[in-house]
């Protein structure tokens, strides 16, 4: 071996390695949302930069009178099921990022406030072809002031609309960006994800100002 | 995404997965739908025990969650806490954040579902098997998500 990244950490006799005593320490994670309807390439976008296969994890959970149930009545608790997908990419030994595939009906609004909670934003994952599927997503952020941007799935390539018609259909603030990428490279992923954290970084700052 | 436990998807909309067999039984019962079709078996499924009453791990909560313990906080286990009494799921927890897993992973590897993991990972806390790092802020600061921002745009 030619290079010895730890030159003044050598196991000697019956010590025990170097890693053994002093534990890793845990990075510190962030995550980013990718939201949208079914089939628009959620599952897609978390695959093409995670460093993982993307991970599929099974929610539990309960809702309270929210959408068809009356919530008057006694039992009007029901439980579902909701998958959902996720990645990472290490940023370096200290900082990991976690992307997190989310249904986005409306039903499973109650369950995004525990998603989002330190939440660095999120992707709104749009099919022009079906653009209504994205609009709990965008009302669900609206709402919780969670910086988000709207990226136009071009599957092959191809823009059903061009972006300026896509912002009047969602009605979404000016200061929303929408961007087009394509879910199933990486580069293309990557640069949506920048604008979204470009968002992120500009709350952080209006926090930090006030 | 033929997964029946993905409720984006039209075919198989999200049935209420906790005993169903309750649904219709006897008169004033609420929910006079149908039983929903055996859900094929998926991958997720199958033979799990955790599979139809997932809550059964938790003696029956679902309630007193930590709200600090999201999906993407850091568990690891303690060095040399006993877990040989502990019940298998949780044993299985301790033995896979020998070093530090966040809990969708937990939940993603052990094939247990998320609200299940969340209240064991808190129990086994409170126990001393587990170390939870909980971050002091809500919202990431600047300087961290500048270092995001370069770590995102080195990879090509």
């Amino acid at each position: 071996m030619d290079f010895d990244p730890y030159p003044d950490r050598r196991i000697v006799g019956t010590a025990r390695v170097p890693s053994g005593p002093q534990r890793t320490a845990p990075p510190v994670p962030v995550k980013i949302i990718v939201a949208g309807g079914f089939g628009v390439g959620k599952t897609t976008t978390v695959g093409a930069i995670s460093e993982i296969a993307p991970l599929t994890t099974e929610a539990e959970m309960t809702m309270e009178g929210i959408g068809v149930d009356d919530p008057g009545q006694a039992s009007a608790k029901t439980t579902t099921t909701i998958a959902m997908d996720f990645g990472c990419v290490t940023i370096d030994q200290t900082l990991k990022l976690y992307l997190f595939g989310t249904p986005g009906q409306t039903r499973f609004a109650f369950m995004w406030d525990d998603l989002v909670r330190g939440a660095l934003g999120a992707l709104v994952v749009v099919d022009t072809t079906r653009i209504d599927d994205c609009y709990p997503a965008v009302d669900y952020f609206e709402r919780a002031g969670l910086p988000f941007v709207v990226g136009v799935n071009t599957f092959n390539g191809q823009l059903g609309y061009n972006l300026d018609e896509v912002r009047w259909a969602l009605a979404v603030r000016d200061d929303v960006p929408i961007v087009q990428f394509d879910a199933r490279f990486r580069g293309s992923v990557r640069d949506a994800l920048l604008v979204v954290l470009d968002q992120a970084l500009d709350k952080a700052m209006k926090m930090r100002a006030s | 995404m033929s997964n029946p436990a993905d409720p984006d998807d039209p075919a198989h909309p999200a049935a209420p997965g906790v005993r169903p067999f309750l649904r219709n039984s006897g008169p004033g019962v609420r929910y006079q739908q149908a039983p929903p079709p055996a859900p094929p078996p998926g991958p997720l499924s199958g033979e799990q025990g955790t599979s139809l009453r997932p809550f059964v791990l938790t003696s029956g909560r679902v309630d007193g969650l930590d709200p600090n313990i999201g999906l993407e906080t850091q568990v690891s286990s303690q060095p040399g806490a006993h877990s040989a009494r502990l019940s298998p799921e949780k044993r299985a927890i301790v033995h896979l954040c020998g070093d530090p897993l966040s809990v969708a992973e937990i939940s993603a590897r052990l094939r247990m579902h998320l609200g299940v993991t969340r209240i064991l990972v808190g129990d086994l806390r409170a126990a001393g098997h587990l170390d939870v790092h909980v971050l002091e802020n809500d919202f990431p600061d600047p300087e961290t998500i500048m270092r995001v921002i370069r770590g995102l745009r080195s990879i090509s």
